[in-house]
C-alpha cells in the first residue's frame, strides 16, 4: 500500500509538467459536468512492477529523518525518571568499584598504598566539611540505587502499577533517597 | 464532526470576503530553524532499511532461555539476595568472612550483568557489531581481573564491609 | 419561569408601554443581525490587535518535505483563534490544514480514539491528537512533533512499517488444534474472558512502544510495549493453544527482556492500558 502509493508520487514527481494532469483534468471536468468524486489522473499511468515500486520507496528511505527523541520527551520521564539514574548510580558504583579493584591489584607493582588502613587514614585527614560531602556524594546513590532496586523488584512481581502510582513512587524514591543519604553520611 | 464542518464552513465564509484576520493569521505563520537535532548525536541511526516486503513479519529469534527468561530469573534473584547482604554486616555488626566474600561475589555478578546490560542497550549487534565484541570480552576480562582482586583484597584484607565501615567512621 | 416573565411584563407594560416599545424596537434589529454583529467584532479587535476576544493560540508544528529531502527539519508555526477552533489539538491541525496551510500532512481518521491514526508527540507527551485537549488558560505554545524516534515520511506522518512487521510476527491470532467441544464455537469461562480486558481495547497507535527509551535504541530487535501487551493478549487467551510456542519467540535477550520497566509506556497510553503490567505478567509468567 504505501510502496504503491510511494511509487505513484514519484512518477508524477518524475513525470514533471504538471499542467499535462491538469489539462487533462479540465476535459474531463468538462465532459462530466458536476461530478462530486475526485479524479486521480495518476492512476493512469503505466503500471509498476512491484520490484520497481519497492525500489522506489527504498531510495526514499534513505532519505528519511528520525524524530526527535530524548529532546523533545517530557523531561519528567525521561531525563528524572528512575530508570535512568537506576543505570547512572548502579554504573557509578560497579565503575568505581572496578577502577578500585584493578589498581589494588596493581598497586604493588606501582608502589600505591591502596590498604583499607591507608585508605580510611587518608580519609579521616581530610576536613569535616569535605568529608561530609564525599559522604553524602557516595550514600545518595546508595540510597538511591537501593530503594529504587526494591521498588523495580515490586515491578518485577507485578506490583505497583497503577498509573498514579508510578507518578507517586517516581517523585517519592527522589525524596526518600535524599532524605536516606544524608541520614547514612551525616547520623551514621 | 462538528469541528470539520465548522471549519469548512468558515472556508467558505472566508472564500467569499477577504477575512482580515485570515491574513493576520497567515502572517502570523513562521518557521523557525530546528535544532533539537543535535550535532553531537551518539551513535544516529542509520538511514532506514527494511528488510522485505512491508507484509513480511520481522524475523523471531531462536529461542535461549540462558540470554532470556533464566538470564533474567538470575539476575532478579541475584538482586533480591543482595538486599540481605548489604544490611546484615551493618546490622548485625559483626563481621563474617564468608558473608563478606558471598556479598562481593553477588556485587560482582550484579555489576556484570549489569554492565552486559547497558552494552546491549546502547552498542547493538546490528549498528556496531565490533564495538559490542571489543566490550563485551573487554567486560569478561574486566570482571575476571576484578574478580582476582576482590579475592586479594577479601583474603589479604579486613574485608569490603570492614573497609566502608573504617572508612565511614574515620 | 414562564409565568414570571410574564406577570413581570404585564406590570411594566402596565407602568410604561410606550418606553417599552420605544427600546424593543432599538434593541431587535441589533439582536437580529447578531452573528454578524460578532464577526466584525472580532475582526476589529484582531485588527487593533488589543482585544481579549480572540484567543490566539500559536502552535509549532514539525515539518519536512520528501520532496526536498536535503532540507532539515524545521518546526513551524501557526496561531489559531482557540474560540473558532474545536477543543483538541486535532480540530486545530485540521483547521490549519483547511485554512492556513494546505501541505501540512498528519494521519486524522476517526477523530473519536478508536482509529489510533493520530497518534503524535503533543508538547512532550505521546498521544492522540484526537483525544488530546488544547489547554484553554495556559497561554503557551503548543509543541507538536511526530512520534518520536521513528523514521518520518512527511511533517507529522511516521513510517510505521516495521511496527507493524513486529506485530506480524508475534502472530496476532487465535492458533489451536482440537476443534469446538460442541462444534460450534469455543467457549470460555466469564473469569477467563475478563483476563482478556484491558488488552483487548489497544488499538495499536504505537504511542506506548514510541515513548520507551529501550524501543527507540533497539527497536530493529525489540518488540517493544504495544507489540508485548498484543503479544501478552494472546498469551493469556484461554482458547489459544500455542502459549508454549508463543512464549519460547519471546525467550531470548532481545525481544522481550529489552524492558527495563521504564513505564513511559504506561504513562503514556492515551486508551489508558497498562503495556508496562502486561510486559511484568509476560517475564513472571516465564520466570520459572
Amino acid at each position: 500500500m504505501i510502496a504503491q502509493r510511494a511509487a505513484t508520487t514519484t512518477l508524477r514527481r518524475v513525470a514533471g509538467k504538471p499542467n499535462v494532469f491538469f489539462t487533462a483534468n479540465v476535459a474531463r471536468l468538462a465532459t462530466q459536468p458536476l461530478s462530486t468524486t475526485q479524479t486521480r489522473p495518476v492512476a493512469t499511468q503505466p503500471h509498476l512492477t512491484p520490484a520497481d515500486a519497492n525500489a522506489i520507496l527504498a531510495k526514499q528511505r534513505l532519505n528519511r529523518p528520525v524524530s526527535p527523541h530524548l529532546a523533545v520527551y517530557d523531561k519528567q520521564q525521561t531525563w528524572f525518571g528512575g530508570s535512568i539514574w537506576m543505570r547512572i548510580t548502579g554504573s557509578l558504583f560497579s565503575g568505581s568499584l572496578y577502577v578500585f579493584a584493578t589498581a589494588y591489584l596493581a598497586a604493588p607493582l606501582l608502589g600505591w598504598h591502596l590498604e583499607s588502613a591507608s585508605l580510611a587514614a587518608a580519609f579521616g585527614a581530610l576536613p569535616v566539611a569535605l568529608k561530609g560531602g564525599i559522604k553524602f556524594l557516595a550514600a545518595w546513590p546508595f540510597a538511591f540505587h537501593a530503594i529504587n532496586g526494591v521498588r523495580h523488584l515490586l515491578f518485577d512481581m507485578a506490583k505497583g502499577f497503577q498509573r498514579q502510582t508510578i507518578v507517586k513512587s517516581g517523585w517519592y524514591i527522589w525524596g526518600a533517597s535524599i532524605v536516606g543519604g544524608l541520614y547514612l553520611a551525616f547520623l551514621l | 464532526m462538528a469541528s470539520i464542518a465548522r471549519s469548512s464552513l468558515l472556508r467558505q465564509v472566508a472564500a467569499v470576503k477577504p477575512n482580515p484576520q485570515q491574513t493576520l493569521i497567515t502572517n502570523a505563520a513562521r518557521t523557525t530553524a530546528f535544532h533539537t537535532t543535535s550535532r553531537r548525536c551518539l551513535l544516529p541511526p542509520l538511514p532506514q532499511h527494511v528488510q522485505g516486503t512491508v507484509n513480511d513479519a520481522a524475523p523471531v529469534p531462536e529461542p535461549s532461555p540462558s540470554h532470556g527468561s533464566y538470564h533474567w530469573t538470575f539476575d532478579r534473584l541475584v538482586a533480591g539476595s543482595l538486599i540481605p547482604l548489604t544490611v546484615a554486616p551493618f546490622a548485625a555488626g559483626s563481621l563474617n568472612p564468608t558473608l563478606d566474600a558471598i556479598l562481593c561475589a553477588t556485587i560482582l555478578i550484579h555489576s556484570h550483568t549489569g554492565f552486559q546490560n547497558v552494552i546491549i542497550d546502547y552498542l547493538p549487534q546490528k549498528r556496531t557489531p565490533r564495538a559490542r565484541k571489543f566490550f563485551m570480552w573487554g567486560l569478561n576480562a574486566a570482571t575476571a581481573v576484578v574478580g582476582l582482586a576482590l579475592y586479594e583484597f577479601e583474603t589479604t584484607d579486613v574485608g569490603i564491609t570492614e573497609t566502608i565501615k573504617r572508612i565511614w567512621a574515620a | 419561569m414562564a409565568t414570571l416573565r410574564s406577570s413581570a411584563s404585564a406590570l411594566v407594560g402596565a407602568v410604561s408601554r410606550p418606553a417599552l416599545r420605544a427600546t424593543t424596537a432599538k434593541t431587535l434589529p441589533s439582536l437580529a443581525v447578531r452573528g454578524m454583529a460578532q464577526v466584525t467584532d472580532a475582526q476589529q479587535t484582531n485588527q487593533t490587535a488589543s482585544g481579549d476576544k480572540a484567543n490566539l493560540k500559536t502552535f509549532q508544528i514539525y515539518r519536512w518535505n520528501p520532496d526536498t529531502p536535503t532540507e532539515k527539519p524545521k518546526m513551524q508555526s501557526y496561531t489559531l483563534d482557540l474560540n473558532k477552533t474545536g477543543p483538541m489539538v486535532l480540530d486545530a491541525l485540521i483547521r490549519i490544514k483547511n485554512e492556513l496551510d494546505p501541505t501540512l500532512t498528519f494521519r486524522r481518521s476517526c477523530r473519536e480514539g478508536i482509529c489510533g491514526s493520530c497518534a503524535m508527540n503533543i508538547n512532550g507527551t505521546n498521544t492522540l491528537a484526537c483525544l488530546c485537549r488544547i489547554p484553554p488558560e495556559n497561554s503557551a505554545d503548543m509543541k507538536i512533533y511526530p512520534l518520536p524516534h521513528t523514521y518520518v515520511v512527511k511533517d507529522l506522518v511516521p513510517d510505521l512499517t516495521q511496527f507493524y512487521k513486529q506485530y506480524k510476527s508475534i502472530k496476532p491470532y487465535l492458533q489451536r488444534d482440537t476443534p469446538a467441544e460442541d462444534g460450534k464455537e469455543y467457549r470460555q469461562s466469564k473469569a477467563d474472558r475478563k483476563k482478556l480486558d484491558g488488552l483487548y481495547e489497544c488499538i495499536l497507535c504505537a504511542c506506548c512502544s514510541t515513548s520507551c527509551p529501550s524501543y527507540w535504541w533497539n527497536s530493529e530487535e525489540y518488540l517493544g510495549p504495544a507489540i508485548l501487551l498484543q503479544s501478552y493478549r494472546w498469551l493469556v487467551d484461554s482458547r489459544d493453544e500455542k502459549t508454549a510456542q508463543r512464549k519460547d519467540a519471546l525467550n531470548n535477550s532481545m525481544s522481550l527482556y529489552r524492558c527495563h520497566t521504564i513505564l513511559n509506556c504506561t504513562r503514556t497510553c492515551p486508551k489508558g492500558l497498562n503495556p508496562g503490567l502486561a510486559i511484568a505478567e509476560i517475564k513472571k509468567s516465564m520466570a520459572f
